[in-house]
């Protein structure tokens, strides 16, 4: 791929937009576009992407699951401008394919790669390994990979993405995050470093990560959302019975809107491998998150909440009996959600005695309230009827 | 694509072969355990690999096992993942190898390159890492021999692959989903050529076959009939450009991405010839 790497190249590519002082980053650039091979408009919504001036479609696109190169053409040409991979998705390969995918397409479009690297040579190192497999001599945001900690954001790490923009290689410096994010956003707010924030953010989350996302915003940290559909449809592929129904109901849909309802969000990677998730996902541009949404994802929570732990960490240490809950329920999952009994039962098993003995009956009530809706007494027994 | 015909012995008197066995440094001389045995399902193979998790619940992940083995300043980890099946390991295997590396004679498929090994065997999905900089070569053949004796499982790629056409062929693996980016076509095999793409969809039967076969159809108004295996279309198209897919049997398969649909017609009836 051959283009004009300079910002005023850039520039006149039209996704810079100098709009600083712009107070509302909702609906000011939307525009209608035909999609290729039909007639019915497409209408794009616009956000700026924090501090960098950076004009973002609020529908991204998530590459590290597409197999097929068509998918991600067909995104650009109907105006999707953000492009999410990896270096380490499938071991670079995922690079190449995007680099092959975009050919022709790169002054439309907003490119960010991540990288591993441990410290700044390998870091360095990567990008340009990167660069090379993207066929592109700049990405426009380079995350760091997977930090979930403040501890984890090397001063190392932050030097080399000061090189890299330096050299021209990189627009952009950002931190890709999945967990301890409460933590770790208002840090990267503060540091003032960093353009732009990759967050795992969906609406079986609290308001607690809501403020986490808004101390980014407030901190010019451009925020773009990932795992927008929960970790409840992770495991569900098309063509399986309950993806197809939560499919055929639009609650896939309805959690993107969740997502992209929130105005400090600029933009979401949702995966996507086909072209019919392609036009479904598109419709979160056109379509505001509404009554309808609100009762399609209560319903999917209520349907999760009873069993489905979401690992908040927030009733450890509120059992009287000293019971590692959050623990105990991940063991039951892996007999009940993937089928794996024995290891289940064998983690169990490596509990203190003093744990693995208690039997949640004999408490007259249990002192552990999930506020999420989990029946823990009922879930507890279960795991102690199966594994003690 | 290397071709096996025959299953290794080590297949027919069996190897049960605990985690305990096939984990473990000692398997090679000069190697000690460092830490813990690792453990994740997919529940929380994230807290392992952050970011890159996602792929391997594409490929039916159920569960990996690791350890990380030291000799001297030299340290190895190896991590056996367990997918749903053995097409799915091939899969995971096939998608994460270096495509201007040849596949070596290990297993199912493997290569070992100076910092990484990976091969797969029945359902396991092996992947060593070696550190710091530097050629560990011997050190990844090593383990990966032993390990390959100790693991249980297929030793034979895919047979579909076999009847990809080999002139020009620069890569072939599975796609877990949405074949050509059509989710009708769900799971199946592709085949990248110096031009164009291939591939080859399983179906349960015939009939569902042809049911999945007209639903693809529809996506292609502007298809015309071919002549090729049992029922056929071809097609220019903006994304998949000279296009053409047939059924034939319980398979749907095809060519894309051609500079024209006659092109795919001829090459799609030399892959029908070869699906059995």
């Amino acid at each position: 791929m051959t283009y004009d790497t300079s910002r005023r190249g850039f520039l006149s590519a039209g996704l810079a937009l100098p709009l600083a002082g712009l107070s509302s980053k909702i609906g000011l650039f939307q525009s209608e576009i035909s999609p290729a091979g039909t007639n019915s408009p497409v209408k794009l919504d616009y956000r700026m992407l924090g501090k960098t001036g950076l004009k973002v479609t609020t529908l991204g696109f998530g590459c590290m699951i597409t197999s097929d190169p068509s998918v991600i053409r067909r995104a650009a040409d109907l105006g999707i401008n953000y492009f999410d991979t990896a270096r380490g998705y499938q071991h670079g390969n995922n690079e190449k394919m995007v680099g092959a995918a975009l050919k022709g397409k790169r002054k439309q479009i907003v490119l960010s790669t991540k990288t591993p690297g441990a410290d700044k040579e390998a870091a360095l190192k990567d990008l340009d390994t990167s660069l090379k497999e993207l066929g592109t001599d700049y990405v426009d945001i380079w995350y760091l990979h997977g930090k979930d900690s403040p501890a984890e954001v090397h001063d190392d790490l932050i030097e080399a993405q000061q090189i890299a923009k330096k050299q021209g290689k990189i627009r952009f410096a950002g931190v890709s995050t999945h967990t301890g994010q409460k933590e770790l956003l208002p840090w990267l707010a503060q540091k003032g470093v960093f353009d732009v924030v990759l967050v795992a953010y969906n609406f079986t989350m609290d308001s607690g990560m809501e403020q986490a996302v808004e101390a980014a915003a407030k901190g010019n940290l451009g925020v773009v959302g990932m795992k927008v559909m929960a970790g409840g449809f992770r495991s569900l592929k098309p063509g399986d019975p309950t993806f197809e129904k939560l499919h055929r109901e639009g609650a896939l849909l309805s959690a993107l809107k969740w997502t992209l309802k929130n105005p400090n969000v600029s933009t979401t990677i949702p995966s996507m491998t086909d072209m019919d998730q392609l036009e479904e996902n598109l419709k979160a541009m056109a379509q505001p998150f509404g009554g309808a949404d609100e009762k399609l994802l209560a319903a999917k929570l209520e349907m999760i909440s009873p069993l489905y732990c979401r690992l908040c960490g927030e009733c450890e240490g509120t059992c009287a009996k000293g019971l590692p809950i959050q623990d105990t329920l991940r063991f039951l999952t892996y007999a009940e959600g993937y089928g794996q009994f024995a290891l289940g039962r064998e983690r169990f098993q490596e509990l203190p005695v003093a744990q693995k003995t208690v039997r949640c009956g004999d408490c007259a009530e249990c002192t552990v309230k999930c506020r999420h809706g989990l029946q823990v007494f009922a879930r507890m027994s279960r795991a102690q009827e199966l594994f003690a | 694509m290397r071709i096996q015909l025959v299953l290794p012995l080590v297949l027919l008197f069996g190897s049960a072969a605990s985690a305990q066995e096939y984990l473990d440094c000692q398997l090679v001389p000069g190697w000690e355990q460092s830490g813990t045995k690792r453990e994740y399902t997919a529940d929380n193979l994230y807290e392992y690999m952050d970011g890159n998790a996602e792929s391997y619940l594409l490929y039916g992940f159920v569960r990996m096992q690791g350890i990380t083995c030291t000799s001297g300043e030299k340290k190895l980890v190896i991590d056996v993942s367990e997918m749903e099946d053995s097409d799915l390991a091939y899969g995971m295997f096939a998608s994460n190898s270096d495509p201007n590396q040849p596949i070596a004679n290990i297993a199912m498929g493997g290569q070992v390159q100076p910092r990484r090994a990976s091969f797969a065997k029945g359902k396991y999905y092996v992947e060593i890492a070696a550190s710091p900089e530097g050629d560990h070569t011997a050190a990844l053949q090593a383990f990966t021999t032993k390990m390959e004796a100790l693991l249980e499982g297929r030793n034979t790629p895919p047979e579909a692959l076999d009847w990809f056409p080999k002139d020009n062929l620069t890569s072939a693996r599975l796609v877990p989903e949405s074949v050509l980016g059509l989710r009708q076509l769900k799971r199946g095999y592709v085949a990248k050529y110096a031009q164009g793409q291939a591939f080859i969809v399983l179906e349960a039967s015939p009939e569902s076959a042809a049911e999945t076969f007209k639903k693809v159809q529809t996506r292609f108004p502007e298809a015309s009939p071919a002549k090729v295996g049992d029922e056929a279309f071809q097609a220019k198209t903006r994304y998949l450009e000279g296009i053409c897919i047939f059924r034939k049997g319980r398979y749907l398969a095809g060519y894309a991405n051609l500079p024209d649909s006659q092109e795919a017609v001829s090459r799609a009836t030399k892959l029908a010839i070869r699906i059995p």
